[in-house]
């Protein structure tokens, strides 16, 4: 078994089955991008991590029961989310370190590498910026493709819900990346929690 | 109009066309906007600044997960996966040895720290197993290797396979079965099939060179022990199986 053909599924039923090293083979397919939804949500890299390992962890225990009722991506993406979002929630007051200017593994675009550099430091900040209820819809709808429909089963929300959190985060975004600077001041641009000057100086860094 | 509220005319309220633009908005409400906004430069300024904000976060680059992360993330499971050490329970023992023409086992799945676990009974020595609790002293050595001679192999008495669990788990040595395949071979005259072993390593069962494999269990946390023969185990023998015995959490 854990032959990389297999399928997730046939990994989990392999998992289930006794097989020692079919579970660590679904880790390895997903744990990228698994790594970005934890790093983007949490912002911190040690909480990142530490939130994947118990997410793992607890995949593995609970897959005996998994029952193929949904995908198992989604399954085990939804216990990640869970447990970057109780991160979240516990550390509410918690200052927060910024993500690494150049992550590892971060990509080095061979042309304008240092204006697209700059735009994806200015985006990421911008990112950073949201509050976290709207920065964890944002982050599976926007950046790692999940349909508001998953994203609603992941985050244990309505899809409305998720879509109305996503428009304010992006209203915001669009404010604080400049595409909407030069709106005028009465146009009622949503300014709870950004200003134009946080936005200006974000991107100025 | 001030404040929050949602002009749906110039100038527009971001929040309004936000929600429009993420499809957030009753169909109803929608169907009268759109025209409205078709025909708007500024809403349709306020979409595309919209637009323009989701592109840079598509193009946001993927993030693969740090070397030393995946380290101890893989460490922590292999760690997950290592079989927990259950304890003998002598009355399941005894039950189990009298229903299974000899061979019994009993265990109790704790959380227990040493590695030990009891898995058969001797039908030639059956009063062997009622001291298994007590871990023997001279029943665990190092693992060596397959020319190691039979005192310095792990060494059984009786039912008591525990002390020697944590030693051969640790060894991937076949001693006179030389390879997967033979010990597949023994393993099929139990109708046990297995892959690769967690652990296999020669031992001796009563003074008596054996082979002793621990296999995945079946599901999640167990394992199989079996105990072979090595002169006479095979694909027709039976008899060549000592013991057999799958251990749950």
């Amino acid at each position: 078994m854990t032959a990389a053909a297999s399928s997730d599924a046939d990994l989990i039923a392999a998992h289930a089955a006794g097989d020692p090293h079919a579970f660590s083979e679904l880790v390895r397919r997903h744990r990228d991008r698994m790594w970005a939804v934890a790093l983007r949500t949490l912002r911190d890299p040690e909480e990142a991590a530490d939130a994947l390992q118990e997410a793992f962890i607890s995949a593995f225990r609970a897959a005996a029961s998994f029952r193929a009722e949904s995908q198992v991506t989604t399954w085990l993406h939804r216990i990640v989310v869970n447990a970057c979002l109780d991160r979240m929630r516990r550390r509410q007051t918690r200052p927060t370190v910024p993500l690494p200017e150049a992550g590892p593994g971060e990509p080095v675009a061979p042309r304008d590498a240092m204006a697209e550099r700059e735009t994806r430091l200015v985006v990421q900040a911008a990112l950073l910026e949201l509050p976290e209820e709207q920065r964890a819809p944002i982050v599976l709808v926007d950046v790692e493709g999940y349909s508001v429909a998953e994203t609603a089963q992941l985050l244990g929300i309505a899809e409305g819900t998720v879509k109305s959190r996503c428009a304010r985060g992006r209203a915001k975004l669009a404010k604080v990346l400049g595409h909407l600077r030069n709106r005028s001041a009465d146009a009622n641009v949503p300014m709870n929690d950004v200003q134009v000057q946080q936005g200006r100086q974000l991107e100025e860094r | 109009m001030t404040g929050n509220a949602r002009r749906s005319g110039p100038p527009w309220s971001v929040d309004l066309l936000a929600d429009l633009h993420a499809g957030a908005l009753d169909p109803r409400t929608e169907a009268e906007l759109r025209p409205l906004v078709e025909n708007d430069p500024e809403a349709r300024e306020i979409l595309a600044a919209l637009d323009a904000t989701l592109e840079d976060l598509h193009d946001l680059p993927p993030i693969p997960m740090p070397r030393h992360v995946a380290d101890r993330i893989d460490a922590a499971l292999a760690d997950e996966a290592r079989p927990t050490a259950p304890v003998i329970d002598f009355a399941q023992a005894k039950a189990r040895r009298n229903k299974r023409l000899g061979w019994g086992a009993g265990f109790l799945a704790t959380a227990a720290v040493a590695i030990g676990v009891a898995v058969v009974a001797i039908p030639q020595n059956p009063t062997a197993g009622d001291g298994g609790i007590a871990q023997e002293d001279r029943t665990s050595t190092p693992v060596a290797g397959s020319a190691a001679p039979e005192d310095r192999m792990p060494a059984v008495r009786g039912q008591n396979f525990g002390p020697v669990v944590g030693d051969v788990l640790k060894a991937q040595n076949y001693g006179p079965l030389e390879n997967q395949d033979q010990l597949a071979g023994c393993l099929r005259g139990a109708n046990v099939t297995a892959g690769k072993p967690l652990g296999v390593s020669p031992i001796t069962l009563d003074d008596k060179p054996a082979v002793m494999a621990i296999l995945p269990g079946g599901s999640p946390g167990a394992y199989r022990i079996v105990v072979v023969d090595p002169a006479t185990c095979g694909p027709d023998n039976p008899d060549g199986v000592l013991a057999n015995s799958v251990i749950s959490p």
